[in-house]
């Protein structure tokens, strides 16, 4: 039996039927076409699925959509600006060339994005800290933490 | 010689699929939805070894779901790796099987509205097994009497009956080996194992298929190779390949993966087939891991070597437990004797290689195919060697490496080129000044929980798979160029991009060549329909190889380019240069010291238009006949922590020689992402059986399959990589590549640094904190 539930996704309300058993992550992507969070693992291992719940990062795919009835839901494709410009973190990762297949980069952008919220300037050892449950198997992560490190700086300037 | 100014190699750009990655719409195998699709799950085989009397898909169809068993299926045995001729190809798969020769190996698929109802379908098919006895140890699996995985298979067109299940065997013999060992003073001999790593790229394998109304199919895949799988789908279910076209699609990641057709793609197919709707079949994370591994390795190594430090022989013997399928195993064996045989100069050497057929996961290539086994064993001796000879290992290295103007085997025995740049030297001596070998190498090791260390390695791989004969393996490249009217570029090219960025390095050969401005150079969406036959993006050919061939085409493109404009300007063709306007963003064509004979790259395409002289285009293909190898070496520091066993690598120094390099922010990250897998082969990565059930003891998630995170590597701060100065006369711009040969030492050096810290020689990766532990506790140690 499907019931209503309402989801501000990336700013804008939605009403949506979703059945009990239906995950957060198939929600976003079946019904609303957003596909950057991705599926890697479905079991909350790799954090490919990753988006903001109310702001905290979050496992779409452990994640019952009826389970977060009214929150809001940011994606990757919410974070640009509404003139397009892309967030300074976005910007950070292609220019210290962090980003390889792209598989693991929206939810690592998304995970580094709330580091810096909660901590405009993090310690390397924070950053890693931070981001050790979003796995990368393509570029050793040290172009990532140089990303997000560089992100801080500039966010403060 | 003065450097040429480039405009476009070697400078820092934002890779073109940069925007679409960072902000999510980038689209892969696993995002693509189309009308009427439906979604698809397979059966897997609960056991490791079995034949199966019966499979009943009543109740499943009755939910609504479509079936298929190997009776629904093309009855041949293929193989799923088609870069081999054809007549050295071995095949004993199937689509779906009633012979079930590893835990998770398919036999029967379901196809349904939802992949709700695809799964709870799967649960109702009822299958009876006769379960078959199963071996898991290769050296076991060869002895006589131990029960056949399989009996005949295929070589070639040829069935051939498998002996001891040995799935295939070299012997490659240059010299006299007794002579070798006769003329040695020092005979050194040791035994190296490797393990059975999981490639995780983070994206599972993964098809879409649409059956087209002419009887055709349409899929989108997770590929290295898009012409290989078309041609094999074409050979599997009879289709002519003018109606089998598979899209290129962005890949999330691979690390050779998805260097085969993947068997989700024929069970895709045949649905789609029967189904006559588009079907959808995404593994999961578990299934993924059921599906390939990296090859392990038993490697007994024998080395000669005289008392100043040369080495008189070598005799090499090699087990590869390759699992329940013969993925290109004779080729690794060949290639495992060429990575051997072109590190370090043997004049008399024995190969002997073989595989094994065992129940477990089918191994394929991983990034180095054979060379990260074949370093770890070499480098590790050498080390050895060097301290038997009171010799620094850096000296021992230099006195015996394969270098400029010698013989390369850049594919095995049939591969041989010579080697034309070489920057070893350089990145042994001024890596070793920029880290302090000396000083740390020496330093006294005593006292403490924290004990330090360091070592070194080096290795290389090929660029390619290309030499001057046809050898057992297809390479080559084609590309199309054609100038637009307004003076922009596109090209197309079947080669695929793994996420290395080598598309963008691409572009830059396009437009340096071309003299156009890199942002008017456009990678054009592709299908085999549309593009030139490209063997594949493995055996770090991209650049070398793809980028060769899209060189000369682009010259081509420009030579007819130069002649539209000499009509134009007036002047013969050879009198016309070309320079890139970085203002107008244009390239322009000009006759030097002559003023106002000048227009741009777009002025000539326009006036051929309107002219009706036809578009600026070209075709070809390129075989490249050498195949270069790209250096490399590391410098790793660790700490070992004595009471729990636990390794740290604390400091990395990488240098590469690649050539010219191309993209350099995305080159550095090819040795950083190399390094990382290259600690996680040493220090963790390995999957394991249970040999009750035959299941993976991880179960096929990543946590239980253990990789090193964000946390385990040194600081940004202590990995450095440099480049050295060198140039590849036969590669595009100087350019050759990188990709595997960033993995292939980094084990070696790992292992040289902790027996430099604490005094044990670890010949099996991984070393975990047990094996350190263990040893430190029994182990004899150095000079004790």
């Amino acid at each position: 039996m499907k019931k209503q539930i309402t989801l501000t996704v990336n700013g804008v309300k939605r009403e949506l039927f979703v059945s009990p058993n239906e995950l957060l992550l198939n929600v976003l992507r079946d019904q609303l076409g957003l596909t950057g969070a991705k599926y890697g693992c479905g079991i909350g291992e790799c954090g490919s699925c990753t988006v903001l719940l109310d702001g905290e990062p979050s496992l779409a795919c452990l994640t019952l959509a009826i389970a977060v009835d009214g929150s809001e839901v940011t994606t990757i494709e919410g974070l640009q600006s509404r003139d397009g410009k892309l967030h300074p973190l976005q910007d950070s990762f292609l220019e210290h060339g962090a980003v390889q297949c792209g598989f693991c980069t929206p939810g690592m952008i998304l995970t580094g994005k709330v580091l810096l919220d909660e901590n405009p300037r993090p310690t390397e050892e924070e950053i890693r800290a931070y981001i050790r449950g979003n796995l990368c198997r393509c570029t050793g992560y040290t172009q990532i933490v140089q990303a997000i490190q560089d992100a801080s700086v500039k966010g403060k300037a | 010689m003065e450097k040429p100014q480039y405009h476009a190699i070697g400078k820092k750009s934002i890779r073109k699929d940069g925007v679409a990655k960072v902000t999510g719409q980038e689209i892969y195998t696993t995002d693509i939805v189309l009308p009427r699709m439906l979604h698809a799950r397979v059966l897997r085989s609960s056991f490791p070894h079995a034949s199966i009397k019966s499979i009943d898909t009543r109740e499943a169809e009755k939910l609504g779901a479509l079936c298929i068993t190997s009776k629904d299926v093309p009855d041949l045995k293929y193989a799923e790796r088609i870069v081999t001729i054809p007549s050295k190809t071995f095949k004993d798969r199937q689509v779906l099987t009633n012979t079930p020769r590893h835990v998770g190996e398919a036999i029967a698929a379901v196809a349904a509205e939802t992949e709700e109802l695809a799964e709870q379908a799967i649960g109702l098919i009822r299958v009876e097994y006769e379960k078959l006895q199963a071996v898991f140890d290769p050296f076991e699996a060869m002895k006589e009497g131990t029960p056949l995985l399989h009996h005949t298979i295929l070589f070639g067109q040829e069935e051939i009956q498998v002996m001891n299940n040995i799935a295939a065997s070299r012997e490659i013999v240059e010299g006299d080996i007794k002579k070798g060992f006769n003329e040695a003073e020092i005979i050194l001999e040791e035994t190296f194992e490797t393990g059975r790593v999981y490639h995780a790229q983070m994206e599972p394998k993964s098809v879409v298929c649409q059956p087209e109304a002419d009887g055709g199919i349409t899929v989108w895949t997770t590929t290295q190779t898009i012409h290989n799988v078309r041609q094999l789908l074409g050979e599997i279910f009879r289709i002519p390949l003018s109606k089998v076209n598979v899209k290129k699609i962005a890949l999330g990641g691979s690390f050779g993966s998805s260097i085969q057709m993947n068997s989700v793609v024929p069970i895709g197919v045949a649905l789609a087939l029967k189904a006559r709707r588009p079907v959808k079949l995404i593994l999961t994370r578990e299934e993924d891991m059921h599906d390939h591994c990296k090859y392990p390795s038993w490697i007994r190594l024998k080395l000669g070597v005289q008392k100043d430090g040369k080495l008189t022989a070598g005799h090499m013997r090699v087990v590869v437990d390759i699992g329940a399928h013969n993925t290109q195993a004779y080729p690794l064996l060949g290639c495992m004797a060429g990575w051997w045989v072109s590190l370090y100069k043997l004049p008399h050497l024995k190969f002997e290689g073989q595989a094994v057929y065992t129940n477990k996961v089918p191994a394929c290539a991983m990034q180095g195919f054979g060379n990260p086994q074949v370093t770890f064993a070499v480098e590790s001796m050498i080390d050895m060697v060097a301290e038997m000879l009171e010799m620094d290992p850096i000296d021992l290295r230099l006195k015996n490496y394969v270098g400029l103007g010698e013989t390369f085997w850049g594919q095995g025995p049939t591969v041989k080129s010579i080697i034309r740049s070489c920057g070893v030297e350089e990145m042994l001596r001024k890596g070793a000044e920029l880290v302090g070998w000396k000083e740390k190498f020496n330093s006294e090791k005593t006292g403490g929980i924290i004990r330090r260390g360091i070592g070194v390695a080096r290795g290389f791989h090929t660029s390619g798979a290309g030499a001057p004969m046809a050898g057992e393996v297809i390479d080559y490249s084609g590309s199309i160029v054609k100038i637009n009217e307004d003076g922009s570029v596109d090209f197309l090219t079947a080669l695929m991009d793994l996420g290395g960025g080598t598309l963008d390095a691409l572009a830059k050969i396009v437009a340096e060549e071309m003299k156009v401005p890199l942002d008017k150079v456009g990678i054009s969406p592709a299908d085999t329909r549309s593009t030139v036959y490209d063997v594949c993006t493995h055996a770090t050919r991209g650049i070398y190889c793809g980028g060769g061939a899209l060189h000369k085409v682009t010259g081509q493109a420009k030579a007819k380019l130069l002649e539209f404009a000499s009509k134009i300007l007036q002047v013969p063709p050879q009198a016309l240069k070309i320079e890139v306007d970085e203002e107008a963003g244009q390239g322009m064509v000009y006759v030097e010291g002559v003023p106002g004979k000048r227009i741009s790259v777009g002025e000539v395409a326009k006036t051929a238009q309107i002219n009706n002289w036809g578009t600026i285009a070209a075709v070809d293909s390129l075989r490249q006949v050498s195949c270069p190898p790209c250096f490399m070496a590391y410098f790793i520091e660790v700490e070992v922590n004595t009471e729990t066993g636990v390794i740290k690598p604390t400091r990395a120094l990488a240098y590469a020689d690649v050539g010219q390099v191309v993209n350099p922010d995305l080159a550095r990250g090819q040795l950083f992402g190399g390094l990382y897998r290259g600690l996680g082969y040493a220090l963790l990565e390995d999957t394991q059986y249970d040999e009750e059930s035959g299941e993976l003891t991880s179960g096929g998630w990543m946590t239980d399959f253990k990789m090193l995170t964000a946390n385990d590597l040194p600081e940004m701060d202590n990995i450095e990589v440099h480049f050295t100065d060198t140039y590849e006369p036969t590669g595009p711009f100087g350019a050759k590549g990188i990709g595997e040969a960033a993995l292939n030492p980094v084990a070696a050096a790992l292992a040289n640094a902790v027996y430099n810290a604490i005094g044990v020689r670890f010949r099996k990766i991984p070393i975990t904190p047990e094996d350190v532990l263990g040893a430190l506790r029994g182990e004899k140690k150095r000079n004790g």
